[in-house]
């Protein structure tokens, strides 16, 4: 390549060097150092303490249970948009991201009207006479799950649709042709070669629900998940030090997370 | 008895007729190609065969039956598609047993079918690859192994050399022809092709704009063109408009104005109407000087305008009072710009079309 154009490259790399890397350096620098000596005594804690472990198994769950559901959900949507024609398509495309485009937050009160003791559900199962008392679903973990895969089931969507439309429907006739049926082309074709897909898409969903803010935090109420806890730990306690800790520990089980499957992923797919 | 025949079939692609009352059958054994240009008909043809779309009107009819509702995968025919569509997670053993497998044979016969075949089509070897580490050819050969593996009642080609370079390209076609006839299986074959389809057919239906214009032996279509279209699809380049016919024995006297031409008549069954008469430019000769030894008649003076190189031999643009005239003529001494030649057209050669 060009060594001029290596200049181009060098503004977006200085921002990130300084904004980026060096804080996040710092931040897990920080971490191993108590009263001027390296120790490992702030992660030790953590693990020690039944509350934090809470936090961290309500946020795994709640994070796994999201991805689980936005790839129930998304994967027949994704297949029915890639297949319709194109003005549909455009249409449905449209339709499934526009929950994109209005803030977590005004989301999140509209799911607070929904599912509050007096929300939407409540009032009509009481009122058929289902259930006498309304049922606890907002602020619990329910909610924040419900709100997520609200947040997030866009994302897998789009995901899915791109690697749909990039599979070549000639396969699917292959297959057919060589006897087929439309249900065991799907099984032994369409499935396996978009299952990629899936789980990229489950990527993007399972590290946005485990690093989500808004949302957990007006659903979840006094449940805790771990991002809500590193901000009252900064911002209420003032104990910038545990905060880094939480920060790291979100890091790397991100990091591992995403690793993880995306060795997956690239062993399921062909192309490498 | 045909063991194929499409009757009456009307065929809609987004609301677009693509074929109209169409019809064609096919004997057992035969190769039958469908050739034309791209937007004829000849790939919705073959896809309504396979059972890929289905007919507005009409019957397709397959050894006796009706299998105009029969769903594509009840019908046991081999498709290889241009694109080969070999599926991409599954090894070259996995991609020739997909059809196998999926009729339940037993693990031991699957092997032994798939390795029979892979050594018929020489990929004897191959395997555990993957399709991404295939080259073309071979790609190409595995989808023929995986269509014809599970004996299909009838193989289907998709331009299936289209893909591949030259060299390639004629290697597989006898290759193709090869195993069709060794197996004595019935195959329709869609190209754009002309010589891929004269050079394997026993019969050769050259579409147009949804209907065949003519279906008859490769030798037969390349010497006598019904049509004006199928003339020019097959390399006819000069055409002369004839305003009167007049039968005399074996040849056909044709007036246009004063000028006089003879042209032989065809036999008996490949048509022989039409006023317009064609002919190929390797079949014109051009002379120096007017009256050259032995030719009387069918003659047309006219002057070189341009002069192009082939290789093989010189092509030459030559103006006449009938229009430009296209000929290619191999010689030493090549004719130079403006320079007054001769046209003859042997009378055997110019071949009248509708």
């Amino acid at each position: 390549m060009n060594k001029k154009a290596l200049y181009l490259l060098l503004p977006g790399l200085l921002f990130l060097a300084a904004f980026m890397l060096v804080p996040i350096t710092l931040t897990i620098a920080s971490t191993f150092v108590q009263d001027g000596k390296l120790t490992l005594e702030g992660y030790l804690h953590f693990f020690r303490d039944g509350y934090f472990n809470r936090i961290l198994l309500t946020t795994l769950r709640v994070s796994v249970v999201t991805t689980l559901v936005c790839m129930l959900l998304g994967y027949p949507a994704a297949y029915y948009i890639s297949r319709a024609s194109a003005r549909k398509k455009s249409i449905l495309l449209a339709l499934s991201i526009f929950p994109l485009l209005t803030s977590p937050v005004v989301r999140s009160f509209s799911w607070m009207i929904i599912l509050g003791k007096k929300g939407l559900i409540n009032s009509f199962l009481v009122n058929i006479g289902l259930i006498d008392k309304p049922l606890d679903i907002l602020y619990t973990p329910v909610a924040m799950m419900i709100g997520l895969v609200h947040l997030f089931l866009p994302l897998i969507i789009i995901t899915l649709l791109g690697v749909m439309e990039n599979l070549d429907h000639e396969l699917v006739r292959a297959a057919r042709s060589l006897g087929a049926s439309p249900f065991a082309a799907f099984r032994k074709i369409t499935f396996p070669l978009t299952v990629p897909g899936l789980i990229i898409g489950g990527i993007l969903v399972f590290v946005g629900s485990l690093t989500a803010y808004t949302t957990p935090a007006l659903l979840g109420g006094k449940e805790r998940v771990v991002s809500t806890f590193l901000y009252q730990n900064a911002m209420t306690l003032n104990d910038w030090q545990a905060a880094s800790v939480i920060a790291v520990i979100m890091i790397v089980i991100t990091f591992v997370v995403v690793g993880l499957m995306n060795a997956w992923a690239n062993r399921l797919n062909p192309k490498g | 008895m045909s063991l194929l025949s499409l009757e009456q079939v009307s065929v809609a692609y987004d609301n677009r007729l693509i074929l109209e009352d169409f019809n064609l059958s096919l004997a057992k054994g035969q190769l039958l190609s469908l050739l034309g240009p791209s937007g004829c008909g000849k790939t919705t043809t073959l896809r309504l065969i396979a059972g890929f779309l289905n007919a507005e009107a009409g019957a397709f009819m397959f050894g006796g039956k009706d299998y105009t509702k029969v769903p594509v995968e009840k019908r046991n025919f081999g498709f290889v598609f241009q694109s080969y569509a070999l599926f991409p997670h599954l090894s070259v053993f996995d991609n020739v047993a997909f059809g196998l497998r999926l009729r339940k044979l037993k693990e031991a016969e699957v092997k032994k079918r798939v390795t029979r075949m892979l050594e018929i089509v020489s990929l004897g070897g191959f395997e555990k690859r993957l399709p991404a580490a295939l080259s073309g050819g071979q790609r190409q050969r595995v989808a023929i192994a995986r269509a014809l593996v599970i004996e299909p009642d009838l193989l289907l080609f998709d331009e299936p050399l289209s893909n591949l370079d030259a060299n390639l390209r004629v290697n597989m076609r006898v290759e193709i022809r090869r195993i069709q006839q060794e197996l004595g299986i019935t195959t329709v074959y869609v190209s754009h092709d002309q010589e891929e389809c004269f050079s394997i057919s026993d019969q050769v239906a050259v579409m147009n704009n949804g209907k065949i214009e003519q279906l008859d032996k490769p030798s037969a279509i390349f010497k006598y063109p019904a049509s004006e279209f199928v003339a020019r699809f097959i390399g006819f380049g000069n055409f002369i408009a004839f305003d009167g016919r007049n039968d005399m024995g074996s040849d056909i006297e044709l007036s246009r104005g004063a000028l006089k031409f003879q042209a032989a008549k065809r036999p008996e069954g490949l048509g022989n109407t039409g006023l317009l008469g064609a002919i190929r430019p390797d079949d014109l000769q051009l002379f120096g000087e007017p009256g050259a030894a032995g030719i009387d008649g069918n003659t047309l003076p006219g002057t070189v305008q341009i002069s192009t190189y082939l290789g093989r031999s010189y092509q030459y643009q030559v103006e006449t009072e009938l229009g430009v005239f296209t000929v290619n003529q191999e010689m030493e001494q090549p004719f130079v710009q403006g320079q007054r030649v001769t046209v003859y057209f042997p009378k055997e050669k110019l071949v009248l079309v509708q």
